[in-house]
């Protein structure tokens, strides 16, 4: 049992409260500073860390336990090895990988070994699905992992040599570029010319091009920022959504690594517009390893006084940006979850209205946008906003940088214009004989052949950039329960409909899986799903169900398919009536 | 005679305050959006523009309350919402991002927004 000082724990958190503030947003940080300290957060440092900050244990312990990243009952593994099992990395081989892993160290995941030397855990999605099967190491990644390269991996981890597939970090896998990400531009240009253009101008300019956020949601950024520009308040907060975690979405792994200068232009011009001295990006947790990275670029910024005190000279004009890790939570990809994560709460969804623009960060106005968004804003507010909505359609400007993956010759990230048509976009990856194709992540669309003429905008299938491709023998009964399991692991549990209705959904697929299923009973499960849809409080349980309902629809002849052929017993059969 | 222009999406409200100003003696032009408003701002000329916040886009008003201000900074903008109790958002008066010359929450009282319409007028 290890014994822990109090004294000392309360000396580094009084440490760790200079660096991050004395307010109830540090708990966050220092926990997670604290766990690398101590590999979990023994009951003594979290009842000190809740005395420290002024709040009750039951606080502390309930953020901690909400955190798959953050470990509040056993102590983890010197090695905590993190193997993805979201679809992607499901497809290109998963399940082998992991057997491996369990064979190599004799022990399950969510487990850790006896010796301390490894915990194996799944986690879900780490951002390299054109890479799958994916693993992570504490900060460093591998991709295309086999069991035998698995075997590989833990003999190094044994001898204390674990080297990384990743000297540069992030690997680039741009495989079709366009005017976004060929931008050619230099830092700052953007910010040099903001600076010389009215707040009113700025927000003007991104109206024209007709901008809708990148994450997904596609609310016109020009509103956002214009609610939070005439917002009252003395501090106004930037907030960069890094918390990719929708599964089969990997381009902002890219955008923030090789488009850094350009992403903290556009929320520095965010700032500008809307009148903030503050921002943060929050990065998600599975994207630690890049951390130290961006915040050399903050540094390298402070120094060339693009952050900082009246930047690039503009009197009065004060802005920052720290960056906060997420700890492992889907949810937090909600803008008001992601809000309420950086106040150091669970990440749990608020209820709307009152908006973030009006009362986000801490009650104050707060424009809370995606990575791509930013950048685009940048670009725009340069090249001007004709360059930007000459591409897309006419609810869809734009060009979008898409996440492509799965069952294709091509796997990797593209630039291609809204509007562009799933037959056309699987040309271009190889992935012409796909049998269907989830556009939007888990929370997005599952088409079959049929709709293989419809388009990728808000209009038609809206999408945050994540596609992935399924050839012609995948298991679509496999893929809806994959989706499930995920949406499970990762509700909040907050709202009812969500956080029960999803078990019941990925049960029913159990049921059909064993051909126990009626039709009658799936119609109820379609109901339900619809249910969740309609009566959740946020987009995560308002979206979960809509890969189960879209395979349901496209493919029933197959995933009735145990019943329709015949395989029941008699027992099975009359189960299924009842 | 002075003339009002109603820029505002709520048709009850919309004919409300047309009957109301028209039996006080002003001339009233009507539009339902930002686009229509500043078509006709520029066709009829107001002395005074009486604007809604929340119209096809949330934040309507704000923008077109800029633009006017552009063209002709020195007619009068009263500013008359609920956002405020739809949305929480609470905003004030700042001659960059909400140039307006004053504001009223809806629904208001007769007698208050005509006093407030004279007193802009300089009456």
């Amino acid at each position: 049992m290890q014994i822990i000082d109090r004294q000392k724990v309360n000396k580094q958190i009084k440490e760790l409260k200079k660096k991050y503030g004395d307010d109830r947003s540090a708990l966050m940080p220092i926990l997670q500073d604290l766990q690398e300290i101590y590999e979990y957060l023994p009951d003594v440092v979290m009842q000190e860390t809740a005395h420290s900050l002024g709040i009750h244990p039951v606080e502390v312990e309930g953020v901690a336990s909400f955190y798959s990243f953050l470990r509040t009952k056993e102590k983890q593994g010197k090695y905590v090895i993190r193997l993805c099992r979201t679809i992607s990395c499901d497809l290109a081989g998963k399940s082998n990988v992991a057997r491996q892993l369990e064979n190599e160290m004799g022990i399950k995941f969510g487990e850790t070994t006896k010796d301390g030397k490894f915990t194996l855990e799944y986690t879900n999605c780490l951002g390299m699905c054109d890479r799958g099967p994916a693993l992570m190491i504490n900060d460093r990644l591998f991709a295309k992992v086999d069991p035998e390269k698995a075997s590989q991996i833990i003999a190094d981890c044994r001898r204390d040599f674990l080297k990384s597939d990743f000297p540069k970090v992030v690997p680039s896998d741009v495989k079709k570029a366009g005017p976004i990400l060929d931008h050619g531009l230099k830092p700052a240009e953007a910010i040099k010319k903001a600076l010389s253009m009215s707040r009113s101008e700025i927000i003007n300019t991104i109206r024209e091009s007709d901008l809708k956020g990148r994450g997904g949601a596609g609310f016109p950024t020009a509103v956002k920022w214009q609610l939070a520009g005439a917002a009252k308040g003395e501090n106004k907060y930037v907030v960069c959504n890094a918390d990719e975690g929708e599964p089969g979405t990997f381009k902002d792994r890219m955008l923030l690594y090789e488009h850094t200068d350009f992403l903290l232009d556009g929320m520095t011009i965010g700032a500008y517009a809307i009148g903030a001295s503050k921002g943060f990006i929050y990065l998600r947790g599975e994207y630690l390893y890049m951390k130290k990275y961006l915040e050399e670029a903050l540094e390298n910024r402070r120094s060339e006084h693009l952050l900082g005190k009246n930047i690039l000279g503009k009197d009065g004009f004060h802005f920052d940006i720290r960056i906060r890790m997420g700890a492992g939570a889907y949810v937090c990809g909600e803008e008001t979850a992601l809000i309420e994560s950086l106040e150091g709460y669970r990440g749990e969804p608020r209820n709307r209205p009152p908006f973030p623009v009006d009362t986000g960060f801490q009650g104050n106005p707060t424009i809370v946008n995606n990575v791509e968004t930013f950048i685009d804003s940048a670009l725009i507010i340069v090249k001007g906003y004709e360059w930007f909505n000459i591409h897309g359609t006419e609810k869809s400007k734009g060009m979008k940088i898409f996440s492509i993956s799965g069952d294709c010759e091509r796997p990797g990230i593209y630039e291609f214009p809204f509007g562009i048509k799933v037959s056309e976009l699987l040309k271009e990856v190889g992935g012409e004989d796909a049998k269907a194709v989830q556009i939007g992540g888990a929370s997005g669309h599952c088409i079959s052949r049929k709709d293989f003429t419809r388009t990728i905008a808000f209009e038609d299938i809206g999408s945050g950039g994540s596609i992935i491709v399924f050839g012609p023998d995948t298991d679509m009964l496999q893929v809806a329960k994959n989706f499930l399991e995920f949406f499970v692991e990762e509700s909040c549990g907050q709202c009812t409909p969500c956080r029960d209705g999803n078990p019941k959904l990925l049960e029913g697929i159990e049921m059909l899986e064993n051909g126990r299923c009626s039709v009658t009973y799936l119609n109820e499960l379609k109901k339900l799903g619809e249910t969740i849809q309609n009566a959740s409080k946020c987009g995560l349980g308002q979206s979960s169900p809509n890969a189960f309902l879209s395979i349901v629809d496209n493919f029933k002849p197959e995933i009735l398919g145990p019943a329709a052929a015949g395989k029941l017993t008699k027992e099975e059969r009359y189960a299924r009536k009842r | 005679m002075a003339k009002i222009l109603i820029v505002d999406d709520d048709e009850d409200f919309v004919s409300a305050v047309n009957l109301l100003l028209k039996s006080n003696g002003f001339d009233v032009a009507i539009a339902n959006s930002r686009q229509e408003g500043m078509e006709k701002f520029d066709e009829d000329n107001p002395d005074l523009v009486l604007l809604d916040v929340m119209m096809d886009e949330p934040d309507d008003g704000f923008v077109m309350a800029q633009s006017l201000k552009k063209k002709a900074k020195d007619i009068p903008v009263l500013m008359l919402t609920n956002v405020g109790q739809v949305t929480g958002l609470d905003f004030d008066k700042d001659s960059e991002m909400v140039p307006v010359d004053d504001f009223e929450q809806k629904p208001i009282m007769p007698n208050i927004l005509l006093d407030k319409i004279n007193q802009l007028l300089g009456k």
